[in-house]
């Protein structure tokens, strides 16, 4: 397969209002599936966010990641996504996530470290104008001197590559703490306050609101690569919600590594 | 019995199982790693299963090893780092 360039593609934006944590994990489902299958061109998903939620990576356990008595306290939503990576605590308003869905020629012959910093090099230059040096971290995450920023998952579906990141724009360390475990016992030796630190939320460090922040990113990949505005299409969102409902808000799926 | 690994430059792998009959059995590699097909952790748990609990990190490598379908891509995780978890799972000793 003949590698292919950003510019090689009209890149569609899809940014719709607050959805469901179930639904948005059944979107990047439905959408990679789409783009693989080339009913739809590759496409940017900015996220908004109904409900609190715990999202699991594909290969984490549920018990082992999540307090499920502290997520249910707190009103907080389990989901499982499709790519691997570590959990997130996401509250609405706190983080700033993003998916990328690509034909598989825009990251080929690479590794899979050159196709996850290749992914973000727009997110790494919209940061870096927004006054935040930042850079890639192998394997997975977004750095900067003040701490991390953010995390990145890639899955390959059907013919094409989701690439998916959460940033943190604000967080409530001490909720996150009750309820994910490995957070708790990752920093165990180290208490609260530092897991505070360890993650420096992009509020803190640009004083802008969230969705100053998302207009600068977006206009800055639509310079670099092109960007249509677009939405998602009846039966695309037909799909998900089929999906959400049947798969993604399911104990099968949820539970699928106990 | 659980163990953890952090692969040195990979992620952390995750490791629940029981030992019945100085077997292990229940199986469970979890962990914040990427694979692709997802599917190859289904393959990697039935590789581990049924082995003798004093199987040494070399002979549980090569049995993950054996049972990886062509093709399987790992991304932070290696047969051998999934080795060093159960041996830690089995022993109870965080740095065996």
């Amino acid at each position: 397969m003949n590698r292919t360039g950003w510019r090689d593609h009209t890149w569609r934006l899809i940014h719709a209002g607050p959805q469901a944590p179930a639904l948005h994990m059944a979107l990047d489902e439905v959408l990679t599936h789409e783009v693989g299958a080339g009913r739809r061109a590759p496409t940017l998903r900015i996220w908004e966010w109904a409900a609190p939620a715990v999202v699991i990576g594909r290969f984490q356990s549920l018990r082992n990641e999540v307090d499920a008595d502290a997520a249910r306290r707190h009103g907080i939503e389990v989901v499982r996504r499709v790519s691997g990576g570590g959990a997130m605590f996401v509250e609405p308003g706190n983080t700033i996530t993003y998916s990328i869905y690509a034909p598989l020629s825009l990251t080929t012959g690479m590794s899979f470290q050159e196709g996850y910093a290749f992914m973000d090099a727009w997110t790494i230059e919209a940061l870096a104008e927004l006054g935040i040096k930042a850079w890639y971290q192998p394997l997975n995450d977004i750095t900067s001197e003040g701490g991390k920023i953010a995390g990145a998952a890639q899955a390959h579906r059907g013919g094409a590559v989701l690439h998916h990141v959460t940033m943190a724009y604000d967080i409530d360390a001490m909720k996150m703490l009750e309820v994910l475990r490995i957070g708790r016992e990752k920093l165990s030796d180290k208490g609260t306050r530092s897991a505070a630190k360890r993650v420096d939320p992009l509020r803190r460090q640009t004083g802008l609101a969230r969705a100053a922040i998302i207009e600068h990113m977006v206009a800055t990949f639509r310079r670099r690569h092109g960007l249509a505005d677009d939405t998602l299409r009846p039966e695309e969102l037909a799909r998900a919600e089929a999906l959400a409902r049947d798969k993604f808000a399911g104990a099968a799926w949820t539970a699928e590594v106990p | 019995m659980h163990g953890e690994y952090k692969m040195p430059g990979g992620k952390l792998i995750v490791v629940d199982l029981a030992v019945r009959d100085g077997c292990l059995a229940e199986v469970q590699v979890s962990g914040d790693f990427f694979l692709e097909p997802d599917d190859a952790l289904h393959a990697i748990d039935a590789a581990l299963e049924g082995h003798p609990a004093d199987a040494d990190e070399q002979v549980l490598a090569a049995a993950v090893r054996a049972q990886l379908a062509p093709g399987v891509i790992m991304y932070g995780i290696s047969p051998e780092a999934v080795a060093v978890a159960v041996r830690r799972a089995v022993t109870g000793d965080p740095a065996a």
